[in-house]
């Protein structure tokens, strides 16, 4: 049994300031600084007007001219999605997390822990603690179209016996929240399959000839198959962050980066792992926030490869930053001293000094081991020039 | 025994807590010792577009007793601190 939980217009919630913010505006999320300029999520006014998510932003405002345009502020949407995930796994839901705003979990282990079916979406619904669209069926694929068909606050229920029939009534549409379907929707609407039913009656090998892997996908979606759900693995988030003062570009915001680099590789809870994926996220002077995920090429723990490689996205900044964080995403194996080619005598003498390092911080805490690092030399501010960060080698 | 865990220090350039002897604004005495000699003063006035802003005047001064130091009076606080410049 595969909970779906859908809460509508999460990012343009978050960016506008709560749900009040939408009753009776036409509002949109205005279009992010690269690639074409299309809106975002929208309101349910402008929806009304004709306007769609993904839109492009001549034929929104064509359509709806008193359409407000509010920043994306991807960063609160971030966090708002992991509290609202937190909460559902403090019932004791593992969670797949699609995109802010649509998580699955499997509720067949919690039923008894909440007193039934009932009592598991009760408990769902107060850990969420906003309204929800909610679908219940054998699928993920299934309860999606299920979230999507009710209405907020509702549930729909789709049993092991009607789910072809139910999923063969819902629109092709539905396969645009899937990434590996998502190209296929354009193609259909124009060869007018507009229900996932017609999908079924052509055979598999027909599918698979006409869109290749993802028609076979779809069609086997719309039969009620599935693939399991990737939950997430539970554990503390590992975050760094600093306000910038002057250093709010060029190089000296790359030497911020490099302290946050560092005291986030210094930190206990990060147990000698290496990191996989970072977040690097920047609240803008002027409203709004960026973020921007980072998945190295291969798990790191050396500072200076994860600067190398973070250093490059700041320079996709939009806008002066005030304030910029790191967290880690995903940790890869612990260890992983990336040794060099040429393994001198230096190496060994670091290697000893690092150890000792590691004895003395375990010894009298993280703070016994610092190296000053000049942050904005040319600050008229004495003490904004030079910063201590966690010594690391 | 488990040993004390060291305190994260202040920032190099930390501002100390000073006590000067002013008049008209003008430092006289430096905890007790004389100004001989006034070298610089300049003004600081930044991030009055945050909740935190900076309005201080800077003094380099040259005790009696050959001392260089630099003190600056906090104008928001209305209190005295030495630096490292």
């Amino acid at each position: 049994m595969i909970l779906c939980v859908h809460l509508p217009r999460f990012e343009l919630v978050a960016a506008a300031g709560g749900p009040e913010a939408l009753t009776g505006r036409a509002l949109a999320i205005a279009p992010s600084g690269s690639g074409p300029a299309r809106v975002g999520e929208v309101s349910g006014t402008a929806q009304a007007q004709g306007v769609q998510a993904g839109m492009m932003l001549g034929e929104a405002l064509a359509r709806c001219p008193t359409l407000e345009l509010v920043p994306g502020d991807p960063v609160q949407v971030a966090q708002s999605w992991e509290q609202t995930a937190r909460a559902l796994e403090g019932i004791g839901a593992q969670l797949e997390l699609a995109r802010a705003g649509l998580a699955y979990f499997d509720g067949s282990g919690l039923v008894g822990l909440h007193s039934g079916e009932d009592g598991l979406i009760l408990a769902t619904r107060k850990a969420l603690g906003r309204p929800a669209r909610i679908g219940v069926a054998p699928s993920r694929f299934c309860s999606l179209a299920a979230a999507l068909e009710t209405r907020t606050r509702r549930v729909r229920r789709v049993s092991e016996r009607e789910v072809r029939r139910y999923l063969a009534a819902q629109p092709v549409g539905i396969l645009s929240y899937r990434s590996q379907t998502a190209t296929l929707v354009a193609s259909l609407q124009q060869l007018g399959l507009g229900k996932l039913g017609a999908l079924v009656k052509l055979t598999a090998a027909e599918m698979a000839d006409r869109f290749g892997e993802p028609g076979t996908l779809a069609r086997r979606l719309t039969l009620g198959y599935d693939t399991p759900l990737r939950v997430r693995r539970v554990e503390n988030q590992l975050a760094e962050s600093m306000r910038l003062g002057e250093a709010n570009s060029g190089l000296l915001l790359e030497r911020t980066l490099e302290v946050l680099v560092d005291r986030l590789l210094a930190r206990s809870q990060r147990r000698g792992r290496t990191v996989r994926a970072i977040t690097l996220s920047a609240r803008l002077a002027e409203r709004g926030t960026w973020r921007e995920s980072v998945v190295f090429r291969e798990a790191l723990s050396d500072p200076r490869r994860i600067r190398l490689a973070l250093t490059q996205r700041l320079q996709l900044l939009p806008a002066p930053a005030v304030a910029l964080q790191l967290a880690v995403d995903e940790f890869g194996p612990a260890g992983g001293n990336q040794g060099s080619l040429l393994d001198g005598e230096r190496t060994a003498r670091l290697a000893r000094l690092q150890d000792a390092v590691s004895q003395v911080r375990t010894l009298a805490g993280p703070n016994a081991a610092l190296r000053a690092l000049v942050v904005d030399p040319r600050s008229r501010v004495p003490e904004r020039k030079v910063l201590y960060a966690p010594w690391q080698q | 025994m488990r040993s004390p865990t060291i305190a994260k220090p202040a920032a190099p350039k930390a501002p100390k807590p000073v006590h000067v002897e002013a008049e008209d604004g003008q430092p006289l005495a430096l905890a007790g010792v004389r100004v001989e000699e006034v070298r610089e003063d300049w003004l600081v006035e930044d991030r009055w577009w945050t909740a935190q802003p900076i309005r201080r005047h800077y003094w380099e001064l040259i005790t009696v007793r050959g001392q260089n130091v630099v003190v600056f009076h906090d104008k928001l606080i209305d209190r005295w601190f030495s630096q490292t410049a």
